[in-house]
């Protein structure tokens, strides 16, 4: 993938360059909005990281004027320990995404990738297949290897989106944001637990582990 | 020249305003008080002088000049108060009480004046009387005079006058002396009050206004500054502790990441792989040290809006539905019974996600503490208030009756429970969400001891009735 980071701290920046490119993708950097947005517009990006706090131009500003453009790309913000409504006013701008810093860097990668592939399955689906598994969104039913799997709603919901992100890692608050909807930070293990129940249903019993496990990230559903 | 600090104050300029208007009115309505009695005193004197004159003049239409002089010899002899002369058309007395008309114009009647005659009082000095009169020139060209002594009738409207005036002073001196009691008085409270400013702008945060207890505006406002000063006590308290107590608490996880870096590094210096393992461990206690910060600035950021962001109405069994969804596995996979008892079509207004995170804390305790084959419950209900109540109950160990106040505090983990990963930040946060929704956090025993079990906590997150 390419990807535009628009970020001042320039440490910060190449560190997320370093990471970025060793996960395979290529980075083009920007060291404030306008820069950004010159950058935005000279060139074709899958996902933009966009610092929100940035000198001559704030990345909130540069959003708004790609949007007014019409550019749609996929935009992740990042932000400083900041204000109680500053993701509700991130997304209100026009990102798609919201990380707060200081952040692990499995999850920024979880969430760049993500967003590349929201764009990616951009047509309606009814069906969704990943190996062996396959999922009626229609009927509301899973099958693998032709075996029907019983789930809860909330577990159809959770292999879904495991699904949707088949081969990606995906972080625990991800699912907590996506599937659950809420934003919080619990200290028990309790999507932990709602992984290993969905992987006792969709792995028990079949000779390959599909839900996997990654270390200091979360999970991934591999075909 | 500085006026002494009395003159200077407030109330006492308002005595001052008060006491010019109410002198303004008072002078007024004596002006009245003297216009109506003296006035009256001169029309009814003038009334009684023309009843005796038509009276006179009767007489001599009926039985001519002598029949007068005769009815004027007779009632100037008599006690009557009336002063008569009887002329001449050419102004010569004929006879009567008095020697000549006090009227200038004698030929000039009929006419009515104001004079004063003489007379000589019981010590036989001369004294002058007031009087009025009249005169009229009768049908046979003779002038007639009637007038009256007034002495009275003025000594009357002089005592009047004279009280008024008294009335007056009265009033401005006692006006004068209520407001300097009142301004005194007033400063007096106000200056303690401003002691109490002065004390606390110097550093003496402990300093208390005085309530007297008459429940005036003075004890509202003295209430008022000194729950002011509570709460800002209690906020510096806590932002103090909280300083200290993140310093602690992130002190020995710094520490510790410190020491695992310097391993790995010396590790890989001398070609040693254990390197990867002090990283991994390096991270989680760096996620460690920024979830504490988090918790921290959450915390922060709350008590900082005094109201939470972003409130919606919504009914609370959604949202306890919700996160007992969440927690249910959990809480299975740790063998506790978990149970939901939500009583629904209630409507609450608040931030979704803040009351999330304060739900999940405390279910994140009641997991973390209740021993397996215990049991946790959570529960939504309304108060008899009008309150929306959301209550987790476990039966763990639970928290001593005097702690219970203390474990809402920052960084308070009691000592059994230190053991426990977490950042003792948790029910904090609640209290803030709970504060910041103008509820409250309370805390009781659970359902009690039983075998091993209990007493447990019980937990009771309590949100106002919507407006």
């Amino acid at each position: 993938m390419r990807i535009l980071i628009v970020e001042d701290d320039l440490e910060a920046a190449e560190v997320m360059d370093r990471g970025l490119t060793e996960a395979g993708h290529e980075c083009v950097r920007a060291p404030d909005g306008e820069d950004g947005l010159a950058a935005s517009r000279a060139g074709e990006y899958d996902v933009m990281i966009v610092d929100r706090m940035m000198p001559r131009m704030d990345g909130v500003t540069m959003i708004q004027t790609i949007r007014r453009e019409g550019d749609q790309t996929p935009v992740l913000f990042l932000s400083a320990l900041g204000e109680i409504n500053d993701r509700v006013e991130g997304l209100k701008a026009g990102g798609d995404d919201y990380l707060v810093k200081p952040y692990a860097f499995a999850e920024l990668i979880a969430r760049v990738e993500a967003l590349s592939r929201r764009r990616e399955t951009g047509s309606v689906q009814t069906m969704l297949r990943v190996g062996e598994l396959e999922m009626d969104l229609i009927g509301r039913a899973v099958h693998r290897q032709g075996k029907e799997i019983d789930l809860q709603p909330r577990e159809f919901q959770l292999l879904e989106f495991m699904m949707r992100h088949a081969g990606q890692s995906v972080t625990r608050t991800m699912l907590l944001e996506k599937v659950w909807e809420y934003h919080f930070d619990p200290q028990t293990n309790v999507i932990d637990v709602h992984i290993s129940r969905l992987r006792s249903k969709i792995d028990k019993g079949f000779d390959k582990p599909m839900l996997q496990t990654v270390r200091g990230a979360g999970y991934r559903l591999d075909p | 020249m500085r006026l002494p600090r009395l003159f200077r104050t407030t109330p006492f300029r308002l005595t001052l305003l008060f006491l010019a208007l109410f002198a303004a009115a008072a002078s007024a309505f004596l002006a009245y008080i003297y216009l109506a009695t003296a006035g009256e005193a001169t029309r009814r004197t003038d009334q009684n002088i023309t009843r005796e004159m038509r009276s006179l003049v009767a007489a001599y239409d009926r039985a001519g000049v002598d029949a007068v002089n005769q009815s004027l010899i007779e009632r100037a002899a008599s006690e009557r108060p009336f002063l008569y002369l009887l002329m001449k058309p050419d102004g010569t007395r004929i006879s009567g009480s008095i020697a000549e008309s006090p009227l200038e114009d004698v030929r000039g009647a009929p006419s009515r004046a104001s004079f004063s005659v003489t007379d000589y009082d019981a010590q036989g000095r001369l004294v002058k009387h007031p009087a009025r009169g009249f005169q009229e020139r009768l049908s046979g060209g003779e002038i007639l005079f009637v007038g009256a002594d007034v002495s009275e009738d003025q000594a009357y409207v002089v005592k009047i006058v004279r009280a008024l005036w008294g009335a007056g002073a009265l009033v401005i001196v006692l006006g004068l002396a209520g407001g300097l009691l009142v301004s005194r008085n007033v400063s007096r409270s106000m200056g303690a009050l401003n002691d109490v400013v002065a004390a606390v702008r110097n550093g003496d945060f402990g300093a208390r206004a005085t309530v007297r207890g008459t429940r005036d505006e003075f004890d509202e406002l003295s209430e008022g500054v000194n729950e002011m000063l509570d709460r800002l006590e209690r906020s510096m308290a806590g932002h103090r502790h909280a300083g200290d107590a993140i310093a602690h608490d992130l002190r020995s996880p710094l520490t510790r990441l410190r020491a695992r870096l310097e391993t790995a590094y010396l590790d890989v210096e001398a070609g040693k792989g254990n390197a990867e393992e002090a990283l991994g461990q390096a991270l989680d206690d760096t996620d460690g040290v920024l979830k504490t910060f988090g918790a921290v600035l959450s915390i922060a950021r709350l008590q900082a809006a005094g109201q939470a962001p972003d409130q919606v109405l919504f009914d609370p069994a959604d949202l306890a539905a919700d996160l007992a969804e969440l927690y249910e596995p959990t809480c299975e996979d740790k063998g506790l019974e978990f149970d939901a008892e939500l009583t629904r079509d209630l409507q609450v207004r608040g931030n979704r996600e803040f009351l999330a995170q304060a739900l999940a804390n405390l279910l994140d305790n009641a997991v973390k503490y209740t021993p397996a084959g215990g049991a946790i419950m959570l529960r939504v209900r309304r108060r008899s208030s009008g309150e929306v109540e959301y209550s987790i109950t476990d039966t763990g160990p639970g928290v001593p009756d005097e702690d219970r106040a203390r474990v809402v505090e920052r960084f308070v983990r009691l000592e059994n429970s230190r053991s426990e990963p977490g950042s003792g930040l948790g029910l904090s946060l609640v209290a803030a969400v709970a504060e910041a929704h103008g509820g409250r956090l309370e805390l009781s025993e659970g359902p009690g001891k039983v075998g091993e079990m209990g007493p447990g906590l019980r937990v009771a997150l309590i949100l106002p009735r919507p407006a």
